[in-house]
């Protein structure tokens, strides 16, 4: 098994509830992988592991090959509520990203803060705070302070689970785009079934509590990796969405 | 009703199940409410509904303030009770606010001084009075320990609530950017918990101030509280009342100054 981000044997109990059953995995890097899977099977608990928030009870997990100990700014989080800092300005929600980092002098992160107001078209809110700004910004406004902080790693718990169908599709769009230029690996975590195949590189179904792996996707074969909006609208789309609802019906033992 | 939205009409919206606000409107139902009750009180003593040892009218209290003020040092005695209030409530926020922290950051601290703290709190002030004369005398000690016990053990709590409900997402997207758990409190708990750590401050001042009566019955030459105790025993009731009346004004006046204050710092609410 290979990868950037590698499940060496992970496994997590809390307590007595088996939560993720003995699980291998290895995730390419500068690729998008959603976590599909029903309600409560573990996917947030395997992404926080990935982030070093929680412990796996046993087995491990390996960034480029290094086991993970503890969070640090490889890998950000953002989440669907609570992604910004209310007492923030947006520029400062950037800026917070880089808070802790010392081997950036206050020009170079100046300079950073621009590049991301620029990327995700935040200059004009740049002195908002976050309940001024619709809740698709404050999504972006989480992605740049991860970006600002040095990720390379975004691990993404329903980030848009909370946007209008409108605003989601324009962040996808975005985040995808985004994903290629700067060379990220995304852990994307969504019950949305057009949402994981618009967005995903690759699949990974997870099986009811405990969670294992039912299937494995391979998206990029069958939509390539550019994904313009109206990739929506072709027969491979459609049909790729149904053999994923078609999985979770059978697999996972779940009626949709 | 009208649907003009005009704000011309400064009272309209008053009149609206959760209707809009309208604050100079507002202000000005609120006077007018006051002065109200106040004139229907003036009425009734005046017509000796009601004898006036009991409830003297609002124009004999007002004389009587006014005697207070010019030939009973009530601003020295204000003075002092106001720095009784203000010194037991530092010390006890500046006591109060660490600890609720760290008992909802470290669970030994939670487990350690929680369940102690949720007995003291329940002990009411006076049945502890005799205890704080046996130990402080009956100095000012004494009055700023009662005070200081009134607000110490509630106000603890509810920062241990402030603190536990920091949301979990922003704990941890500050860990994930490189922040320690000193840098967690600071940088991002403190901020988040900033707006109801003013409100319950502001709520437990006036808790404090209840205090002060029974603070300063103890054996006390000074303040607002020996103010009102002396009248009473010369059954002076217009000065009694005169002395409420002023605790409430105090009152007042502190609560809408650090209301503007949590706006003024709060600006992104
Ligand atoms: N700290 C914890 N202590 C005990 N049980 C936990 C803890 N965290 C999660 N669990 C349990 O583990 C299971 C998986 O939780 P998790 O949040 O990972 O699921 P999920 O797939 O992200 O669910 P959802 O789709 O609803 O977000 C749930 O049953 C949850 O109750
Ligand atoms: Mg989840």
């Amino acid at each position: 098994m290979t990868g950037y981000v590698q499940f060496v044997d992970t496994a997590k109990s809390f307590g007595p509830v088996n939560v993720v059953r003995k699980t291998s995995l290895g995730l390419e890097r500068n690729s998008l992988v959603v976590f599909l899977g029903p309600s409560g099977c573990g996917k947030t608990t395997l992404m926080r592991m990935v982030g070093g928030l929680d412990e796996p009870s046993s087995g491990s997990i390996l960034l480029g090959g290094e086991k993970v100990v503890r969070p640090d700014r490889r890998r950000g989080m953002v989440f669907q509520s609570y992604s910004s800092f209310p007492w923030l300005t947006v520029e400062k929600n950037i800026a917070f990203g880089m808070r802790y980092r010392k081997d950036l002098d206050a020009m170079q992160k100046a300079e950073r803060i621009g590049h991301y107001l620029d990327l995700f078209g935040l200059a004009d809110f740049a002195g908002s705070y976050p309940n001024r700004i619709s809740g698709g910004m404050r999504q972006r406004v989480a992605i740049a302070r991860t970006l600002a902080a040095g990720s390379d790693v975004l691990l993404m718990d329903e980030p848009f689970g909370a946007l209008d169908a409108l605003t989601r599709e324009r962040l996808q769009v975005e985040l995808r785009q985004i994903q290629i230029r700067e060379e990220k690996t995304v852990i994307f975590v969504t019950h949305d079934v057009e949402e994981a195949v618009f967005l995903a590189d690759r699949i990974i179904l997870f099986s009811r509590r405990p969670a294992s792996v039912v299937a494995d996707i391979d998206v990029a074969a069958e939509l390539g990796a550019d994904r313009p909006l109206e990739i929506r609208e072709t027969q491979k789309f459609f049909e790729l969405r149904n053999k994923v609802l078609h999985l979770i019906r059978n697999e996972t033992g779940v009626v949709v | 009703m009208s649907l003009s939205d005009g704000d011309s009409d400064l009272f309209s919206s008053l009149f609206v199940f959760r209707g809009r606000a309208s604050p100079l409107g507002e202000f000005a139902v609120s006077v007018a409410a006051a002065m109200l009750v106040i004139a229907l009180w003036e009425l009734a003593a005046r017509a000796g509904i009601i004898a006036p040892q009991f409830l003297p009218s609002p124009s004999r209290v007002v004389v009587a303030l006014w005697t207070m003020l010019t030939e009973q040092n009530l601003v020295w005695h204000v003075a002092v009770s106001t720095a009784r209030v203000w010194i037991a409530f530092l010390l006890a926020a500046i006591m109060a606010i660490p600890i609720g922290i760290m008992m909802s950051s470290y669970r030994i601290v939670g487990a350690a001084l929680e369940p102690m703290i949720d007995f003291i709190r329940y002990l009411p002030v006076p049945a502890l009075v005799p205890l704080s004369i046996i130990w402080f005398g009956v100095g000012e000690e004494t009055k700023i320990f009662l005070l200081w016990l009134g607000t110490f053990f509630q106000l603890v709590l509810l920062v241990a609530d402030d603190m536990r409900r920091v949301p979990q997402e922003f704990v941890e997207v500050a860990r994930t950017v490189g922040a320690n758990s000193r840098q967690v409190m600071t940088d991002v708990a403190l901020h988040w918990m900033g707006p109801t750590l003013l409100d319950n401050l502001r709520i437990t001042l006036g808790w404090c101030w209840t205090y002060l009566i029974i603070a300063e019955i103890v054996a006390a030459d000074s303040g607002i509280g020996y103010v009102i105790w002396t009248a009473r025993r010369f059954v002076k009731t217009p000065e009694v009342m005169a002395g409420v009346v002023v605790i409430g004004l105090i009152g007042l006046v502190t609560d809408q100054l650090l209301r503007l204050l949590h706006r003024r710092l709060f600006r992104y609410l």
